[in-house]
This record gives C-alpha cells, sequence and structure tokens, in this order.
C-alpha cells in the first residue's frame, strides 16, 4: 500500500518521525569507509546517511556527456533532474523506513511556497526553522535537533563535505546555515503557480535556458524567461551554508526541499499526463536523460525516466497543487 | 516501479556497492580540481563556426582558487563547487565561493611578537546581497 507523504509543518508526528530517522541514520554504520570512496585522509567509517552525500556529490561529477558545454550531470541541468531525485527520495525514504520500523512512514515535504508569501524578514522565523523542528541558522546551527555540541559525541556532525573544487573530504564541525545572506526571499506561491502553467516538461536545448517546466523548478530561469536563481535552486541559496555545496544532503533540509519539489513535479503530471522528455529518438549527447537510459542509482538498469513517471504503488501527497 | 525492486535497491550495501563502482565513472572534473575548468562554447552563424573557449584564472589574496568556474551558451557563470548558483559576473561567482567555503579563505595570523591593540581587531565583515542576474544576451563580465 502506498504511503502518504504530508506538510512537515503541520504534521508533528510525521516530523518528530523524520527528526528520529534522520539521527538514527546518521548514526548507522554503513560498513564502508572514507578511502573506499577515495576521501584522503584516514579512513573513517561512514553512515548511512552520508551515503546520500556522497551519492549527491558523486552524481554531480558525472557530467553527461563529459565536457558537454550545458553542464549537464547525472542529476542536474538536464530533463534527468525530476527522475533522479525521485528515485534518490525514494532510496532515503526506504532506509527512514528500516531505521524506524515503520513501513507506513513517508517523508515529509516542506512547502517553502507558504513561508515564501511571508514578508522576507518573517521568513526565517518560520515554524519549520523551530527548535520543535529543523533548528535554526547558525555556523554552526544552535538551535534544534540537529544543534552542534562540541563536547558531544552524539551531537548532529557534517563528516564529509566537499571543497573548493567539488571533490569529496573528510571534515568534523557542525552544520551551517546563514538565512537570507545570498538572496532575500524564498519563492512564492505565484512561482509556483507559473512553473505548474508550463506544458512542457522540457525542450531543446535541455538546458539551463530552456523555458520548462523541469528548468523553471529546477531554478535557472525566473517568470520572466530570464536566467536568475529561482525556485529549488533559490531555496538552497536562501537557506545557505551546507546548503550551497555539492554536499547539500548534508542538511536534512534538502530532503525537505526535494521532497516538494517532487510533489511539484506530480502535480504538474496530473494535469500533463505521465509524460517525459527526450525520448530515445534524442542524441547521444542526451545520453543519461533519456526516458529509457539507466538512473545513476543502486536500483540497476531498470530503474529509468520511465519507470519513476507512475509510483502511485509506492506514494502519493496529502495535497497536489 | 516495483515496490519490491526498491525495497532491495535501497538496502545500505547496495547504495555503497554503486558508489564505489560509480566513483570511477566520474573522471570528468580531474582537471578541475587541478586548477581550473575550460568552456568551449560553439555556434554557427551566416556560414561561419564560432568556437569560444573560457579559461578561468582567479586569483584571492594573491592565492590561486582553484575552482570549477564555466560558462554557459547565454554567458551565465557556473561553478561546480556551487550547484545551485548561476550568476552574470565571475566576480559574484568568486564571492559566493568566499560565503561557501570559509575555511579555504581563512588568513593565516601574521606572526608578531606582540599582540595588536584591541582597537586593531577586524570588524566582522557585512552580509552580502547577490547582485541581480543579466538578461540573456546582456553584457556580463568575467
Amino acid at each position: 500500500m502506498a504511503v502518504v507523504r504530508s506538510n512537515i509543518s503541520t504534521n508533528a508526528g510525521v516530523r518528530d518521525q523524520y527528526i528520529e530517522g534522520v539521527k538514527l541514520l546518521k548514526k548507522e554504520a554503513s560498513g564502508r569507509t572514507t578511502d573506499e570512496f577515495g576521501i584522503p585522509g584516514a579512513a573513517r567509517s561512514v553512515s548511512t546517511y552520508d551515503l546520500f552525500v556522497i551519492w549527491h556529490v558523486t552524481a554531480m561529477m558525472i557530467e553527461t556527456p563529459p565536457g558537454n558545454p550545458a553542464q549537464r550531470n547525472a542529476a542536474h541541468r538536464g530533463p534527468i533532474f525530476a527522475p533522479w531525485h525521485r528515485v534518490m527520495l525514494m532510496v532515503f525514504e526506504q532506509n527512514l523506513q528500516r531505521v524506524l520500523n515503520d513501513a507506513n512512514f513517508g517523508l515529509p515535504y516542506w512547502d517553502w511556497a507558504e513561508d515564501g508569501d511571508l514578508p522576507p524578514q518573517e521568513q526565517s522565523s518560520a515554524a519549520i526553522w523551530g527548535a520543535n523542528c529543523m533548528g535554526g541558522e547558525g555556523n554552526p546551527v544552535a538551535s534544534g535537533p540537529f544543534a552542534f555540541h562540541a563536547n558531544d559525541p552524539s551531537a548532529f556532525r557534517v563528516r564529509i563535505s566537499t571543497n573548493i573544487s567539488g571533490e569529496l573530504r573528510s571534515v568534523n564541525r557542525g552544520l551551517r546555515r546563514a538565512f537570507g545572506v545570498s538572496t532575500d526571499a524564498l519563492p512564492r506561491t505565484a512561482h509556483v503557480t507559473n512553473a505548474l502553467a508550463l506544458s512542457p516538461y522540457d525542450s531543446p536545448d535541455w538546458d539551463a535556458d530552456a523555458n520548462t517546466f523541469r528548468n523553471r523548478i529546477e531554478g535557472w530561469m525566473n517568470d520572466d524567461g530570464v536566467s536568475a536563481t529561482s525556485m529549488h535552486n533559490l531555496v538552497h541559496v536562501w537557506i545557505g551554508g551546507e546548503m550551497l555545496l555539492g554536499s547539500s544532503p548534508n542538511d536534512p533540509v534538502f530532503f525537505l526541499n526535494h521532497c516538494n519539489i517532487d510533489r511539484l513535479w506530480e502535480s504538474w503530471m496530473s494535469r500533463n499526463g505521465r509524460v517525459y522528455v527526450p525520448d530515445m529518438t534524442a542524441g547521444a549527447d542526451l545520453k543519461g536523460h533519456r526516458i529509457d537510459d539507466p538512473i545513476g542509482s543502486p536500483l540497476g538498469r531498470s530503474a529509468t525516466p520511465r519507470e519513476t513517471l507512475d509510483v502511485s504503488a509506492i506514494y502519493e501527497y496529502d495535497a497536489l497543487i | 516501479m516495483e515496490t519490491k525492486k526498491l525495497a532491495q535497491g535501497a538496502a545500505p550495501r547496495k547504495l555503497s556497492d554503486y558508489l564505489t563502482r560509480a566513483r570511477d565513472k566520474a573522471p570528468a572534473h580531474a582537471g578541475h580540481g587541478a586548477g581550473g575548468a575550460q568552456s568551449v562554447r560553439n555556434d554557427h552563424y551566416r556560414g561561419h563556426e564560432i568556437e569560444i573557449v573560457t579559461t578561468y584564472k582567479i586569483l584571492v589574496d594573491g592565492k590561486k582558487v582553484r575552482a570549477p568556474l564555466g560558462v554557459d551558451a547565454s554567458g551565465q557563470v557556473h561553478c561546480h563547487s556551487l550547484p545551485n548558483y548561476q550568476t552574470a559576473s565571475a566576480v559574484d561567482m568568486v564571492r559566493a565561493l568566499i560565503d561557501g567555503f570559509p575555511e579555504e579563505f581563512e588568513r593565516k595570523p601574521a606572526p608578531s611578537k606582540s599582540r595588536p591593540p584591541a582597537s586593531h581587531k577586524r570588524r566582522p565583515a557585512p552580509a552580502r546581497k547577490s547582485k541581480p542576474a543579466a538578461k540573456k544576451g546582456s553584457k556580463h563580465e568575467h
């Protein structure tokens, strides 16, 4: 039976389970060590949670194809953006269900547009940043369940990050957030509405300049068809700190942002049908983004964008838009 | 998607096995790590073939910054290490890098025999707001 994904700001039970599940995955040893992923320095145990950090960085390192001028990679800047992250969220959700011992647990989403409709100066005080939810900002974050306490080995710690070249490295520090430093405000409901009104999922040149649903929600173009940081990207940039980097899954908010993006994609498909482009007639320069190309994931070669279009047997949202 | 296939593939061991294999397929950024990337843009115009090769040499406090900056077809600057950003200016991107990787820009305290007077302490830098991105096709700085 499909689980139901709900709004973390209005479902306290799911909120508390999510926090507990993240902490459990952070404490669970994956059985692998950093050296096995080519991370320099002394070999350290890698938690199951941190596998998702490595997965995200690894996907970004795989250019599709190598050297493409659009800088498409195995998860971003092209049509694969929505399917790849859908698979990542489903794998994460499965692991949360396992450690929570609750097969009915559904990953929550953060409806950031609700907070984006608030005046900019009030957005950092929204419920999601409360001490009983994701906690606040800081370097390190000092409130909430992921606050850093230097003398507490059980406190939430960032252990794998990236350097300025984008390469994985070992660290040992607290989570970082800096709300509204690099941009003033979160996306608003109007931005969501306008994105959902776009009928093509994606279109040539399949890049950051395409005025399409995928490109709009990924956040390379604003409502005026102008290149700008918006939607998904804007959420990352507004939160700042960890969320600026390729290792952004270090912040548990990452999954809440992407769950909302996934909800927007599901909302778009409820209007436009379960369609995806490009198909397999597209050239090799789009390999990795075509409908039957394997998604870079542990699910094997049969996990393709086509396979992600109907997930109604696995999960559904409490409310589409 | 089949629920059973998802459950099997989601096991941490499956994920870590996949990641160790995938790591070997990700050599594309080797050049970036070595110190800078190269963007190649191609176009055709009135029978002419245009190729624009862009490389960046960036110094901050006199030190070379090994960040993989690139520029896309419309001139927007992108950096692999800040994957959610695009800026109209490479200067803005370097500012964002300083925000995103503060430890890589830390100044080592100059060796001194005596403590500086309290009035010489640096004040914290003001919060930076990014400049709005330029319209497509508009002039931008690199």
